[in-house]
């Protein structure tokens, strides 16, 4: 039950995070697959049935841009962070930024006395 | 590669229209990238099971199409608390007063239970069951129907977050009791006094406009009972209202005064107490044939009154657990209750 809560609390976490992620690989162009192979190798696994849906939603708020193009003998979709992606990644930067350091500032003032008082009553 | 065109082809089913083309051809590249990268590392071309696998691992094709579908919800999560509300609600005041009356057709209407003359208990149970479902289904579709009319109009119009925390209800406190409900019991059971004594004091209940009606000598203890129940009535309204809030003795009483009540409404209906019904208008014969009706009518009514004697029980039981249970305190109810 508790890894299940944990799986579930973790699916929301990451959730605004991969959006983050996607616009931040994005400043280069890249296709679908070499996204996903950038993201893996920097430590966050994203299932296709996640991300192409997620780059469609962005391209469609116009935060990137799509065009075809043949590579390697095959045609492939590459996408671009648009001038508004970038704005947004900016923004959403800061607000992460901003989160971080708000989360680390409670951890210091509460985290620490919570774990001196289980301490403490042991 | 048939298996791949097939997983497409199937996923293609589920897209979107103006999207189909598109989504599949990314989805055809990104899993052709995958394969090609596979059989760069064996060194060899994939084999069937492998290439399952690989699709396998990608999902069931209505659950892939599905991530490329907007998120509906016939009825989304601001109205579905409302929704499931309503139909517990219309469950339960449509189909139990439905099988109830259903079961009393049964019994009390000849007519509708010689529909099922020569039926087993089993084949008519069946057919209740089969009706009950038709009937729920009926119900719950109707309100799923209407709520799904509501959400669409909560989304284009946002009707629900317009609203007035002052129009919030007041705290909920189930032990505490209406002084309205304690001043219409008084008043109730003050008019019921003046007019029990004046009229139903004597075994000769109505003697007006050339018609007498006489009851057994048995009736005197109903007066007196009824009587007595009343004032028991009186003085409790008058309790409640100076300390409106239950507590556990006066549940206790309300339950041996309910109970007491209903004991001797069954027995009144069982006891054929109607003896004479004698007017001019109205022939001996008829007028024998009357008083046996009505008392027969009275009998047959017993089981009915048993059942709501029942009720009327359990719900003062319940009442009488409730106010025992150890509550949470909440703030302001201590206040609501002094």
């Amino acid at each position: 039950m508790s890894s299940e809560n944990f799986d579930n609390l973790r699916l929301e976490l990451r959730r605004g995070g991969l959006v983050v992620a996607v616009l931040a690989a994005l400043y280069s162009e890249q296709y679908g697959y070499t996204l996903r192979k950038i993201m893996a190798d920097h430590g966050i696994e994203i299932d296709e049935g996640t991300l192409y849906p997620l780059l469609r939603r962005l391209e469609s708020q116009g935060l990137l841009k799509s065009k075809w193009r043949e590579e390697q003998k095959r045609n492939k979709r590459f996408y671009q962070l648009t001038v508004a992606g970038k704005q947004i990644l900016e923004q959403l930067l800061t607000e992460w930024r901003s989160m971080d350091s708000s989360i680390n500032s409670i951890l210091k003032e509460y985290g620490h006395a919570t774990s001196r008082t289980v301490s403490a009553s042991r | 590669m048939q298996l791949l065109e097939r997983y497409l082809q199937a996923v293609k089913f589920w897209l979107p229209k103006e999207q189909k083309e598109d989504i599949i051809a990314e989805l055809s590249e990104d899993i052709h990238s995958q394969i090609d990268e596979k059989e760069a590392e064996l060194g060899r071309k994939l084999n069937e099971v492998e290439l399952e696998a690989i699709l396998k691992q990608r999902g069931r094709p209505i659950l892939v199409a599905n991530r490329y579908l907007p998120q509906e919800q016939l009825i989304g999560p601001v109205l579905f608390p409302i929704y499931r509300l309503v139909l517990k609600i219309v469950m339960l005041c449509y189909l139990v007063p439905w099988t109830v009356t259903w079961i009393a057709l049964l019994i009390f209407n000849s007519g509708y239970a010689a529909k099922f003359a020569g039926h087993s208990w089993i084949e008519i149970l069946g057919s209740l069951w089969a009706q009950l479902w038709g009937t729920a289904f009926l119900a719950a579709g109707t309100v799923t129907l209407v709520f799904a009319i509501l959400e669409r109009v909560q989304r284009k119009s946002h009707f629900l977050e317009e609203w007035n925390p002052r129009k919030l209800p007041p705290i909920n406190n189930p032990n505490l009791i209406s002084r309205f409900n304690s001043i219409v019991e008084l008043a109730a059971n003050l008019i019921f006094c003046v007019w029990w004594t004046a009229h139903m004091s004597s075994n000769v209940v109505w003697n007006q406009l050339n018609l007498r009606i006489s009851l057994a000598p048995a009736w005197r203890y109903f007066f007196w009972g009824f009587l007595l129940l009343a004032f028991v009535n009186i003085g409790f309204a008058v309790v409640n209202l100076a300390r409106p809030y239950w507590t556990a003795p006066r549940a206790s009483i309300r339950l041996v005064s309910d109970i007491a009540g209903s004991v001797l409404f069954c027995w009144l209906l069982k006891a054929h107490l109607l003896v004479e019904i004698a007017g001019a208008s109205i022939s001996p014969m008829k007028a024998v044939q009357l008083t046996g009706t009505i008392n027969f009518w009275m009998a047959r009514m017993f089981s009915a009154a048993v059942i709501l004697g029942v009720v009327i029980a359990i719900v003062n039981i319940f009442r009488i657990a409730r106010v025992t249970a150890p509550r949470a305190h909440i703030p302001g109810k201590t206040a609501a209750m002094a």
